[in-house]
């Protein structure tokens, strides 16, 4: 597909990095030079220097062809303008970053009113995902797949769990009774997708999927208390912390900001009426302690400096604080955070990058089987993925066990009217459900993609 | 300052004061009374007001003007408006007459006299006249009804107005004014005609909707409303002492049909709460008094704690014989007052509102040193700006009825006859308690006494600042 993505910042860049890896034609429009050079030498990408409001530059960038036109610049009115001009150029999908508070409660006004087919807001997607975590404190990270109601759970196994040293097959009676399947396992940088034989080793990374009722059980048969958390304790007034907030509020959760700036503190205590908002610097160790914060359930550290982010938070950790999330964009951090203990780390670039991959996937595949969710895991090397099955798909009402799939992929989840089924030999996919797959190193872009043997007629696609 | 300009206006407003004596003149005449007393003073003030009209003055006029224009034209108003009592003769010394003039337009409703059934009709019709002119402000008419006031309306109308935050309804201050005087009339009207139609006489109706309308409370019976033995009246007046004493945007609002904006005031809701919290507490408290629970007990307390939070001061019971809890409280809603932007005085709710939401927010300032907080009002924060002018404001009021109650101490009567006096006269409410209780009366304090809360009452009306300007030399400077 042609894409074009109007600013080259960190989410463009990162972008235009993962949709060339899935060989789109990817142009990348900046009026700055700098991060042009940038992209050009390390992407496989065509960099048009303009202005992006600009029809004329729009039209020589090729937006009149153009599938998909992504504005991602700093600016909520540049990309809602650059929309407005593309879709005017002919432009196919339109998509705006959109972060502002202002705009973020009227977004179908934006969609109708200026020619914007998506928005995205990367900052109130990642506050949405850090509330999820606060579903399962337990777990390290949580994605929802809406469709099937059903939750995709991390957590790392420690000393003397159950799990630890036994085939999956030979586990207790009372796991393989829980409605939840064991669907991946991160070791040492390598994923797994595994089988009956599967050892679980402690330290393992593993990834739970099931309905929360089944996940809650799971982590008491765990022995991992999982308590409600009642308060929290942020760092860092950013747009995250006010979307948070807001979340959490309706969550019945007391939440306690810290903010350098004195006139954020002074917007923020304006905007969120019910939030005591303190003034201050949330990386001074006695401030946090003269604020109580280890009488906190929960801690996230929001601040725009990744490594500001991940200090503190390992010090809210040895406070003991049970539930700490740190935001960084900064994969390479991320291994040092896991490694020192702190699994919920947060990256809204990942976040916002998996969002648009998921809705560029869904353009590409528009005639076959609907794509409702796609979770990027384990740094990128696996994902999940939910599907809503159509009469496009083949080898419906055919028991799994007759089926070959490709290597390294599960049906993880079986939706059939309703009903959540943890897939089984004599289980089948009908018209109408909706499945959750997990797949290691490939990109699926329609259910069809994972049955192993070709296609009859030779790709009608 | 602009003296010229100010004394302009000044002129203007006596002129209207002048017009507005027309109104008792008819009245006197239709009672075949002597006219001569108004005639007399409506002379004085067009040769007066007519002079300064015709002053020459260059347009330049600032918030400092309006404060003074304001000053100067309540004082005046009160000098010349008490001329018709003094030329009638029925009245004792000129301070006297003057005190009765500025009570009237203070909306106070404080009397000096012992006995007011008797007086002519056409001096009573000006006295409780005096009410409705005062209640949404005299100024606040002149813009209204003179419109090439111009800019300088919307200063006047500022120093005018009851209240932290003036709200201005619509683009145009005339307009505004207009819209005010209009609601105002309409209510005016309709307690009229209720009142009338439960039995009151055409007379007694009009005045006593004057003294309604304007909280002001002076009756042209000795036992004020208790007189008429006619509890549909009472439950009129009470329903209209409330109505009066809310904010009239919430009118304007509820007229152009933004019913949730109008509900969700935080001040509407404070000073019903406060309304029915005193009802019940009041009635639970005097119901051994009127054995046992009765409706009349609980119409009682209504109509005293309508009477008294409106600032009104009518009354329908002694409340000065009620248990010492009950007088307390009634001189706990003497200090809290009306809402901001109705007639009513005080210190206003929504002000005590924002003391109160500020004391909280110091408490969380010494536990939590470094936390951020804003005070906030129907759902939007205040400016420290306000926040802070509030807070002064509340502090010169405790400040002025103190001093003012160090002279009126002078004369010797009991602490709670002195200090309910002041607080009376500084919240524009009439009756205090004892000595100058519902059936009592202010004759018996001296000159000195009757000045001093005389200007209490014009302190009170113009919300403290306008009247303090005028001791201050940098305002008497020529610019």
């Amino acid at each position: 597909m042609k894409i074009i993505i109007a600013g080259c910042g960190k989410v463009g860049f990162t972008l235009a990095e993962h949709l060339s890896h899935e060989h789109h034609d990817v142009t990348i429009l900046d009026n700055r030079d700098l991060p042009l050079q940038r992209a050009a030498a390390a992407l496989d990408v065509l960099c048009v220097k303009g202005n992006c409001t600009s029809v004329p530059t729009l039209e020589d960038a090729g937006a009149g062809e153009a599938d998909v036109v992504i504005a991602a610049t700093n600016s909520d009115e540049v990309n809602m303008l650059c929309c407005l001009c593309a879709k005017r150029a002919g432009a196919g999908h339109t998509i705006a970053r959109v972060r502002g508070e202002e705009y973020s409660l009227n977004v179908n006004g934006l969609k109708q009113n200026l020619g914007i087919d998506t928005v995205i807001n990367p900052e109130y997607s990642t506050a949405v995902e850090i509330s999820r975590m606060l579903r399962f404190p337990s777990a390290d990270n949580v994605d929802t797949f809406p469709r099937a109601r059903v939750e995709l759970v991390s957590f790392v196994s420690r000393e003397g769990d159950f799990l630890n040293g036994r085939p999956i097959s030979a586990l207790p009676a009372q796991f393989q009774s829980l409605p939840v399947l064991l669907c991946a396992v991160e070791r040492g940088g390598e994923v797994y997708i595994p089988r009956g034989s599967f050892v679980v080793q402690q330290g393992d990374k593993i990834y739970l999927i099931g309905q929360p009722s089944g996940i809650n059980q799971f982590f008491k048969l765990l022995g991992r208390h999982a308590l409600k958390i009642r308060s929290a304790f942020l760092v860092g007034g950013s747009r995250i912390a006010f979307y948070l907030t807001n979340l959490m509020y309706k969550m019945g959760i007391q939440c306690k900001i810290v903010e350098r700036s004195y006139d954020r503190c002074v917007l923020l205590a304006e905007k969120l009426p019910h939030t005591m908002v303190i003034h201050g610097d949330g990386t001074d160790p006695d401030l946090l302690q003269l604020e109580n914060l280890s009488s906190s359930d929960a801690f996230m550290a929001l601040t725009d400096r990744d490594e500001d982010n991940l200090i503190i938070s390992l010090y809210a950790m040895q406070m003991g604080i049970p539930k700490v999330v740190a935001k960084s964009n900064q994969q390479n951090y991320n291994r040092i955070a896991h490694s020192a203990g702190l699994q919920s780390v947060v990256s809204p670039k990942m976040i916002t990058a998996n969002q648009i991959l998921q809705l560029v996937r869904g353009l590409q595949n528009s005639k076959g089987s609907i794509m409702t969710a796609l979770y990027r895991i384990a740094d990128g090397h696996a994902e999940a993925m939910e599907f809503e099955v159509n009469d496009t798909t083949r080898h419906l009402n055919t028991p799994l066990r007759e089926l070959r799939l490709k290597k390294d992929i599960i049906i993880a989840i079986i939706i059939h009217k309703g009903k959540v089924i943890i897939p089984e030999g004599s289980s089948t996919i009908q018209l109408g459900d909706t499945i959750v797959l997990i797949a290691r190193d490939q990109s699926i872009l329609d259910i069809n993609d994972i049955f192993a043997d070709p296609l009859a007629g030779g790709g009608e696609r | 300052m602009n003296f010229s300009l100010v004394f302009k206006i000044l002129g203007r407003t006596l002129l209207l004061e002048g017009f507005a004596l027309l109104l008792p003149t008819g009245v006197a005449l239709l009672y075949g009374e002597d006219i001569r007393p108004f005639l007399y003073t409506i002379l004085i003030l067009l040769v007066v007001g007519g002079l300064l009209s015709l002053l020459r003055a260059s347009r330049q006029f600032f918030a400092r003007e309006g404060f003074f224009t304001v000053a100067l034209t309540w004082v005046m108003f009160g000098v010349f408006g008490a001329l018709p009592f003094w030329f009638s003769g029925q009245f004792g010394s000129y301070i006297d007459c003057l005190f009765e003039t500025i009570s009237g337009f203070t909306t106070t409703g404080a009397s000096v006299l012992t006995a007011v059934e008797g007086l002519p009709m056409g001096l009573l019709f000006w006295r409780s006249f005096t009410h409705w002119l005062g209640g949404m402000g005299v100024l606040v008419l002149t813009a209204a009804l003179l419109p090439s006031l111009g800019v300088e309306g919307t200063y006047l109308i500022q120093a005018e107005s009851p209240g932290p935050v003036p709200s201005k309804l619509v683009p145009r201050s005339s307009t505004s004014s207009k819209i005010l005087y209009g609601i105002y009339l309409a209510m005016t009207v309709v307690e009229t005609l209720l009142l009338r139609l439960v039995g009151l006489p055409w007379f007694d109706a009009v005045v006593n909707s004057f003294g309604t309308a304007g909280t002001g409370g002076l009756s042209v019976r000795n036992l004020s409303i208790g007189a008429y033995n006619n509890p549909a009246a009472e439950v009129i007046i009470t329903i209209f002492m409330l109505l009066f004493s809310v904010n009239f945007t919430i009118y304007f609002l509820l007229l152009s049909r933004k019913w949730r904006q109008a509900l969700a005031s935080d001040e509407l809701r404070f000073f019903l709460l406060i309304v029915a919290g005193s009802i019940v507490l009041i009635t639970l408290n005097i119901v051994p008094q009127y054995g046992g629970f009765t409706w009349e007990s609980l119409r009682h307390a209504a109509f005293q704690v309508a009477s008294i939070i409106s600032t009104t001061g009518y009354a329908t019971a002694n409340f000065d014989l009620w248990p010492e809890f009950s007088r307390f409280l009634i001189f706990v809603l003497m200090l809290v007052g009306a809402c901001a932007g109705s007639t009513g005085g005080g210190m206003k709710c929504s002000r005590v509102l924002v003391l109160f939401k500020s004391i909280r927010r110091e408490i969380r300032q010494i536990i939590h040193p470094r936390s951020v907080n804003l005070v906030r009002l129907d759902g939007q924060t205040l400016e420290e700006g306000t926040v802070r002018s509030i807070c002064v404001f509340c502090g010169a009021y405790v400040m002025v009825t103190l001093m003012a109650s160090l002279i009126v101490g002078l004369d010797n009567f009991t602490f709670g006859t002195t200090i309910t006096a002041v607080v009376s006269c500084v919240s524009n409410i009439g009756p205090g308690l004892e000595m100058v209780g519902p059936m009592g009366n202010f004759s018996a304090f001296s000159d000195l006494s009757k000045l001093v809360l005389s200007l209490c009452m014009v302190i009170g009306r113009l919300e403290i600042f306008p009247i303090l300007v005028l001791f201050s030399k940098n305002a008497w400077k020529r610019s």
